[in-house]
């Protein structure tokens, strides 16, 4: 009984696809105009995007500007966002700052920053760092602020100097909900990624999207829709692995994303 | 002492953004970047009040503004209903939870060029992604403070006689205000964000369309305002939520 109950949930999310392309089917069906394609016609043109040496290259390339400035993005604001949860001084320096950029759209920086650096990888991928780090920062702040005041007494008690204390008390203590801010943050990393691509058109999944858009092959729309989306769902699900195995320790039972801005 | 730390808060606060601010000023005004790629500070704030007071640019936040407000509108009424419906009914959870499972990840972005193609290059495509993006935040916060709605409550309600279609309202709803006014506040700044991405993409009115035009015509100087009038914006509209907030929680233990 309980083997048939956690099959069930496990393909619950696979069901819940196959129900979502049935819905899309069927309004397809209903609709019956040429810009919406039906499901089934769409997911047929996925191989030949996937089959073009050019659009791999394109989606690779967006890939790669997306871990790297991810990468990038956590090395800078997990350290910021523990110092901020720590110290009352750092998080009044920073904080303002931080709230007056948190409703900029990041990616409407794009026409601008390109003036500045081109239209090439970095400045897309500034503007992806950017997306990133303020939901990455904020979940850090707010997992090293709850850390247990008597744990950081008991490590200096031990004689741990301030840094030690930072790495092996508060990191781990916060390390749920920082990567819980990861898990926004890479969300958010692919959405800036698409739009900035979008507006830079110049390589990568977005372009192509929007591209063929303009020019009217509405089976590439659609079909990069899927693709996009299946990164998204792709990406958000190894990393949910990932997670639940590091802090295998910590209370179970999100299992869905719990904010993502 | 309390007052005085606060006023030494604000202060260091200012430090960062003063410095941000003079640095600016510094590059261009040594002529380290010409003023074609950044307009100095002082030539961007007056043009933002001078745009500020033309008709307009007041019509573009206005349409702006009306379409925030309208898909920020349907999150809320969707996602308190759906996250409410989820905690209360396992039949509803086991649907919803799934769908929001597979959902929620997906950039919404890119259903975007499907929204123009179904919806039109008007209000409505915008509306629609602004409350798909907005949505899944305040639902998840949603079910997440209805489903932690302490069993005593429930029960003591129940004693006292409440009838169980009411206590949905009398007492889990009330119970889960805080975590939904989170949700909102996250959902409003992916409102502003997503509205104005929106109206950069493909719109005809608003202030996403006013960039782009600016960004054509190599007008940095236009480029900054409607950015800086975007951050004002959503800055004052979680200033109006804290306030809610502050009104709507006035009985609570914490805020």
């Amino acid at each position: 009984m309980t083997m048939v109950r956690t099959l069930i949930s496990r393909l619950a999310p696979l069901l819940a696809c196959l129900g979502l392309l049935g819905i899309w089917q069927v309004a397809a069906l209903v609709l019956n105009t040429d810009s919406f394609p039906t499901a089934l016609e769409a997911l047929r043109a996925v191989p030949s995007i996937l089959g073009d040496k050019e659009s791999l290259i394109n989606i690779g390339a967006s890939l790669r500007r997306m871990a790297i400035a991810f990468s990038v993005a956590l090395v800078v604001s997990i350290p910021l966002g523990l110092m901020m949860g720590r110290s009352r001084l750092v998080a009044s320096f920073f904080n303002p700052l931080l709230m007056i950029t948190y409703p900029v759209p990041k990616a409407a920086l794009m026409p601008i920053i390109m003036l500045w650096l081109g239209v090439g990888d970095i400045a897309k991928m500034l503007v992806i760092f950017l997306g990133v780090s303020l939901p990455v920062i904020y979940h850090s702040l707010q997992g090293a602020k709850a850390v247990e005041e008597k744990m950081l007494w008991s490590g200096a008690a031990m004689g741990l100097s301030a840094p030690q204390r930072m790495i092996r008390i508060v990191l781990p203590a916060a390390l749920p909900e920082i990567l819980t801010g990861c898990r926004t943050g890479l969300v958010l990393a692919l959405i800036t990624m698409v739009t900035s691509e979008m507006i830079a058109r110049q390589s990568g999944a977005g372009n192509i999207l929007f591209n063929s858009l303009d020019m009217g092959q509405y089976d590439t729309v659609y079909a990069m829709i899927i693709i996009i989306g299946a990164m998204g769902i792709g990406i958000d699900a190894a990393f949910e692995k990932l997670r639940a195995r590091l802090v295998r320790w910590s209370e179970p039972g999100f299992d869905l994303p719990l904010s993502f801005a | 002492m309390n007052a005085r730390g606060l006023t030494t808060d604000v202060l260091l606060g200012i430090v960062p953004i003063a410095l941000a601010v003079a640095l600016w000023q510094a590059i261009s005004s040594f002529g380290y970047a010409p003023v074609t790629l950044l307009p100095p500070p002082g030539l961007v704030f007056a043009r933002l009040a001078q745009q500020l007071l033309t008709g307009t640019f007041q019509q573009a936040i206005g349409v702006t503004l009306f379409r925030l407000f309208a898909g920020f509108s349907i999150a809320v009424v969707l996602g308190v209903g759906f996250g409410l419906a989820a905690a209360a009914s396992p039949a509803v959870n086991a649907v919803v939870r799934p769908v929001v499972r597979v959902l929620a990840p997906l950039p919404k972005v890119a259903l975007y060029p499907a929204l123009l193609l179904l919806l039109g290059f008007g209000h409505e495509s915008k509306i629609t992604l602004v409350a798909a993006d907005a949505l899944f935040p305040i639902l998840l916060s949603t079910y997440y403070g209805a489903s932690m709605v302490e069993q005593k409550l429930i029960w003591s309600a129940m004693a006292a006689g409440t009838p169980r279609r009411q206590i949905m309202f009398k007492v889990v709803l009330p119970a889960a205000v805080p975590s939904i006014l989170t949700g909102c506040r996250i959902g409003l700044v992916i409102s502003c964000i997503v509205v104005f991405l929106a109206e950069m993409i493909t719109s005809t009115e608003g202030l996403g369309h006013l960039l782009v035009t600016a960004a054509r015509t190599f007008q940095a100087v236009d480029m900054f305002v409607p950015l800086i009038t975007i951050s004002l914006l959503g800055l004052i509209l979680n200033g109006l939520l804290q306030g809610l907030r502050a009104w709507l929680l006035r009985g609570f233990p914490e805020v």
